[in-house]
């Protein structure tokens, strides 16, 4: 292999090598036992990090700012195929953090190619450094988010009508009109319930079979069904991303023949930063709601 | 788009890496929309590299920032937004001219904007660049 050709060639191995090994050791050796929380540097400062550490194998290739992207965008798809069958990433978290990692691998890179163009050692060592010191306060540093999504439609039926499609329902035959449900992410399809109390079972099931297990924990007939989440499906797409705890239905008389049906959930969130994530899981949770509300309004409307 | 960031969200720049990433954003964009930008770019930077004296870095409000040793001459966002430092008089006469306009946040400074559109803006893009040299280099 030709010199440039090799270097170019470790620019993408290497730093690829080094920060699925650092988010793998984080999250499977010194958070064992844990939640395997995903905390904001691994999105931001290892990709930063991982083009930094690639500009620096292509420091004398003079590569063109469009190849650099180029590059920068190839080294993150890497990091993001290679999670996909080492850390067992689902395909719709990684569509997720791909924007995020393509903008700071590149953002990486052209910090990298201006430090080793000043060929200042002591810089460039102070602010590898400085990155790497807080990838590790954060990655030792508590986290905790969480977050509740209201969600409301008015029904033109009575709650007496309304209340015996809120606690479970047929099947949704609707197709989906959200583009993330239309790319493959399980969207919910009918709820089943044991019982018409407090206490009882109730299932959650979606599209792709998974089921949410939950138990009824505030019965108000006509008025407020509330219910714990007590299992969630085993998903690389859920796990160890987002809990959700708790769904809560509330029905309002307007007095006028309608009434106000209002959606809530409340979940957790181990991804991080939560600015970017939580954009996500809100809009997930939103078109959730709708979906089911929606049916609701549908059937209760007949 | 970088109007609205700039004026409207202009705090989101004191959060670091912030405007360095919006900066690879534009690149991004450029990349998929208009890559020949990029090359028009690159030779606006290796032009400045090669007048005696010069160096590059990372502007503070993302983009890439042209030296003369420690001084800045003038900045090129990735959108291709050239904003240079002038005295008050060279940029009255170069706004006279047509070949600058008034910067787009600091109308009231020495400093100008010109907006990379076309090919042909490449000869104006490096005559504001080498002037700015020129007068640093006096």
């Amino acid at each position: 292999m030709k010199a440039p050709a090799y270097k170019e060639f470790l620019g993408f191995l290497i730093p690829n090598i080094l920060i699925i090994g650092i988010i793998a050791i984080n999250r499977f050796v010194l958070q064992a036992g844990s939640e395997g929380i995903l905390v904001f540097s691994e999105f931001i400062i290892l990709p930063i990090l991982m083009g930094i550490l690639a500009a620096w194998f292509w420091r004398d290739l003079k590569l063109s700012s469009k190849k650099l992207i180029w590059y920068s965008i190839l080294n993150g798809f890497f990091a993001i195929v290679l999670s996909f069958f080492f850390l067992g990433e689902g395909t719709i978290c990684l569509i997720i953090v791909s924007p995020l990692i393509f903008a700071f691998v590149t953002t990486g890179a052209f910090i990298g190619k201006v430090m080793f163009k000043k060929s200042k050692q002591t810089l460039n060592i102070s602010f590898v450094s400085l990155l790497l010191a807080v990838f590790i306060v954060d990655s030792i540093s508590d986290h905790q988010y969480g977050n509740m999504v209201s969600d409301e439609v008015i029904i033109k039926a009575s709650s007496q009508k309304i209340w015996k499609n809120v606690v479970a329902f047929d099947k949704i035959d609707k197709p989906n009109n959200y583009w993330l449900f239309k790319a493959g992410m399980p969207s919910p399809m009918q709820t089943t319930v044991t019982g018409y109390k407090n206490g009882a079972g109730r299932k959650c099931i979606f599209s792709n079979g998974y089921t949410f297990d939950e138990k009824i924990v505030t019965y108000e007939e006509n008025k407020n069904l509330t219910f714990d989440i007590v299992n969630q499906p085993k998903d690389p797409e859920i796990m160890g991303h987002i809990d959700i705890d708790r769904g809560q239905f509330l029905l309002h008389d307007n007095g006028d023949g309608t009434t106000t049906l209002v959606g809530n959930s409340w979940y957790k969130l181990h991804v991080f930063p939560t600015w970017y994530y939580d954009l996500w899981a809100e809009s997930i949770t939103r078109n959730v709601h709708l979906r089911v509300m929606e049916h609701i309004k549908v059937l209760s409307e007949k | 788009m970088f109007r609205f960031i700039v004026h409207r969200l202009n705090f989101l720049k004191t959060i670091p890496f912030f405007a360095l990433v919006y900066d690879s954003c534009l690149k991004i964009g450029v990349w998929l929309t208009a890559p020949e930008k990029l090359s028009w770019f690159d030779e606006i930077e290796n032009e400045v590299l090669s007048w005696e004296g010069t160096n590059v870095s990372l502007h503070k409000f993302g983009g890439t920032q042209f030296n003369y040793g420690t001084k800045e001459m003038g900045h090129l966002h990735s959108n291709g937004l050239l904003d240079i430092l002038f005295n008050r008089r060279a940029k009255q006469e170069l706004l006279a001219s047509g070949k600058a306009e008034i910067h787009h946040v600091f109308k009231k400074s020495g400093w100008i904007s010109f907006y990379i559109a076309t090919e042909n803006d490449l000869a104006n893009a490096k005559f504001l660049l080498k002037r700015a040299y020129q007068s640093m280099n006096q």
